[in-house]
């Protein structure tokens, strides 16, 4: 069971050369947390910025020319036309640098890259976000366009997870978000793993599955952390009777061309090959199962 | 498919020949053991008997070192560099190689087809030639000792010259344009080309099955094998670059000296190499040696829907390179239960210990 590619119509710089970059300008910065930004951007050819879209999930590669490209997931919803948001991580070499950038700067990137989550498949489904640490960034891509399109999907629970409460990805957000959503049946769990003082939700993210708005039945289930959170939050949920063909993850790998050329992201055994930028980065947990590799 | 006879004392006529098409590039001695891929001008020098070259002939398609593009930093712009390739003409290229560049082009010609790869690949014409197996071939197992395609013109050796396979437009045009210097085929030709054939399927040193090898890979994940050899292993990355179906690249911007332009390279990488795996933060998803060694033995047998093939070819130069001494075709003999694991490596002693593929002289820099 995979996830079709996606290759956006707006992607018009790719056409013939897939390395092809397009010129994107800094709109607005903010500072989410110590170590993450969040960018607002958008492409310099009106036309490229118009039609240029992607599904909740992928990625795009971010050229700083001269220093390097870094693969990071797009969280903004693809429903707001024109403009895409990154949250980065000051992590290496070229993040470093991204964090310099002041609106007006100029980039390049080229993508959409990967399948994205199957969003049209999940209508009519409850969703279940569960996110680690900068795993929230693809999975506010998802739950903002779930909120964008609230009328196709049920129930909605996202619940957001770090070590420490000053970690929290986009935690102002969300709890703006929190008295709307209520009324709403979407539910905002924040957590902290290892945050004394918290005031708020401590333990890790399967501690809350059981506190879900959604049927077990009949959710999806996407999960985006560090590599060590997946399998503890799987046993929780089929504990709790999610059923294992709707649970999606979204995996971290050294992608160099994004297009499964590079072969840097190559995970799994002789009989299961795959590509985490060509087959994934959205991934089944049967593509789990049978790819050894993949969480390790 | 059309077949013509070369006369032995056309050979090098033909080769004088193809140069009219483009650069001429065949096997010749490079030292007293090797052989690689050079450009020719004395005809002479080129191989027909070689064993197998250095560097795979995929070095013509996917460059070593390669622009991408060129930078201007300040106003973050860039601008393709993709060079004017002249055509040229790979002599001499074996059935397990061209096997290996039909690999590369299921990656590289896919839905999002590399334009720097697609260009060459393009331009160039290969000549294929007949080959007798040496103790590390194992093509036979691979199924790719006999290439039905991917060609231009493919070369079989004759007694008294070489029966010529024509595979494409560009080699029927080869044909008809040098056609005084070919004859029709006779059936004593034929019986002679019977007989090779014969001769070199009995030369293999392995004939055996190796169908569930990619499933006994999997299931032996455990198997003393793999901490034993990735323990020798040097992780030098030779096996991956002296592969004809390694396609690892790594991508880097190279600021000139006036700090505003630059240039985005890449080169080819290696999954031995530890960085290979190794995503920002510094976790590694393969941080030990074994780990990279697994990958590559399951990278290599894994299955290519596209051509029913796995993406090893048989031509056995990871292990004649190998600085180490390790013998890819015994490690996967030991999973298959047909050879003992206690055995030393048996090529060891044979293997002479220099030869790094990545030294400078051999790396495809004089393309």
């Amino acid at each position: 069971m995979t996830i079709p590619r996606f290759i956006s119509p707006g992607n018009t710089f790719a056409e013939e050369n897939p390395y092809a970059l397009g010129k994107v300008r800094v709109l607005r910065v903010y500072q989410l947390t110590e170590l993450e930004k969040l960018f607002l951007f958008r492409f310099e050819d009106p036309t490229i910025a118009e039609n240029w879209t992607f599904r909740p999930g992928q990625f795009v590669q971010l050229t700083i020319p001269g220093v390097g490209e870094v693969p990071i997931s797009v969280c903004s919803s693809p429903m707001r036309q024109g403009f895409f948001e990154l949250c980065i991580r000051k992590a290496g070499r070229v993040t470093t640098v991204v964090h310099k950038l002041k609106p007006g700067d100029t980039v390049l990137v080229r993508g959409p890259y990967g399948n994205g989550f199957p969003v049209d498949q999940w209508e009519g489904m409850d969703l279940l976000l569960i996110a680690a640490g900068l795993g929230t960034a693809p999975l506010r891509s998802v739950f903002l366009y779930a909120m964008d399109n609230r009328w196709k999907y049920g129930n909605i629970t996202f619940i957001n997870t770090a070590r420490y409460g000053k970690d929290l990805l986009f935690y102002k957000e969300l709890e703006a978000m929190k008295d709307i959503a209520e009324a709403e049946n979407v539910k905002i769990i924040q957590s902290v793993t290892r945050d004394p003082d918290w005031p708020g939700p401590k333990g890790r993210p399967q501690k809350f599955i059981g506190e879900a708005n959604t049927d077990p039945k009949n959710t999806a289930v996407a999960i985006c952390g560090p590599p060590r959170m997946y399998k503890d939050v799987f046993e929780s949920l089929i504990e709790h009777g999610y059923k294992p063909e709707n649970i999606y993850v979204t995996l971290e790998r050294m992608m160099k061309c994004g297009i499964g050329k590079c072969g840097h992201c190559n995970v799994g055994t002789s009989t299961s090959w795959k590509y985490v930028c060509k087959d994934g980065p959205v991934f089944t947990y049967f593509d789990i199962v049978s790819t050894p590799g993949m969480l390790d | 498919m059309r077949y013509v006879k070369l006369p032995k004392e056309n050979t090098y006529e033909f080769l004088e020949r193809l140069k009219e098409w483009g650069k001429l590039y065949a096997p010749v001695k490079v030292s007293e053991k090797f052989y690689d891929f050079r450009e020719v001008d004395d005809v002479r020098k080129v191989e027909f008997n070689y064993n197998r070259t250095i560097m795979p002939p995929k070095k013509f398609f996917f460059l070593p070192r390669e622009k991408l593009f060129e930078f201007n930093i300040s106003e973050a712009e860039y601008r393709e560099t993709i060079e004017n390739v002249e055509p040229f003409v790979v002599f001499g290229v074996h059935a397990c190689d061209i096997f290996g560049l039909k690999i590369l082009d299921t990656i590289y010609l896919d839905e999002l087809p590399d334009k720097y790869y697609k260009v060459r690949r393009e331009k160039g014409i290969i000549v294929g030639i007949s080959c007798v197996p040496d103790e590390y071939c194992f093509c036979n197992l691979r199924e790719t000792d006999f290439a039905d395609d991917g060609f231009d013109l493919f070369l079989h050796e004759l007694p008294d010259g070489w029966l010529v396979r024509v595979g494409t437009p560009t080699g029927h045009r080869i044909v008809d344009k040098n056609l005084e210097l070919f004859e029709e085929v006779t059936p004593q030709d034929v019986c002679s080309f019977r007989e090779f054939e014969n001769k070199r399927h009995q030369m293999f040193r392995y004939h055996e099955d190796w169908a569930d090898l990619r499933y006994l890979l999997e299931l032996e994940t455990e198997h003393p094998m793999w901490d034993e050899q990735s323990d020798i292993c040097l992780a030098c990355g030779n096996c991956n670059t002296t592969c004809p179906t390694c396609r690892c690249f790594d991508v880097q911007d190279v600021p000139n000296i006036d700090g505003n332009t630059g240039v985005r390279v890449r080169r080819w990488d290696s999954c031995q190499l530890v960085r290979h795996g190794m995503v920002a933060g510094g976790h590694n998803f393969r941080p030990t040696k074994k780990s990279r060694f697994m990958n590559r033995y399951m990278c290599k047998n894994a299955y290519i829907e596209q051509l029913g093939l796995s993406y090893c070819v048989g031509c056995g130069r990871c292990s004649y390179f190998c600085p180490a001494g390790i013998n890819f075709v015994r490690n996967l003999r030991v999973i298959l239960g047909l050879e003992e694991a206690t055995c030393p490596p048996r090529v060891s002693e044979e293997i002479p210990k220099k030869g790094f593929a990545y030294t400078p002289s051999v790396r495809g820099d004089e393309l």
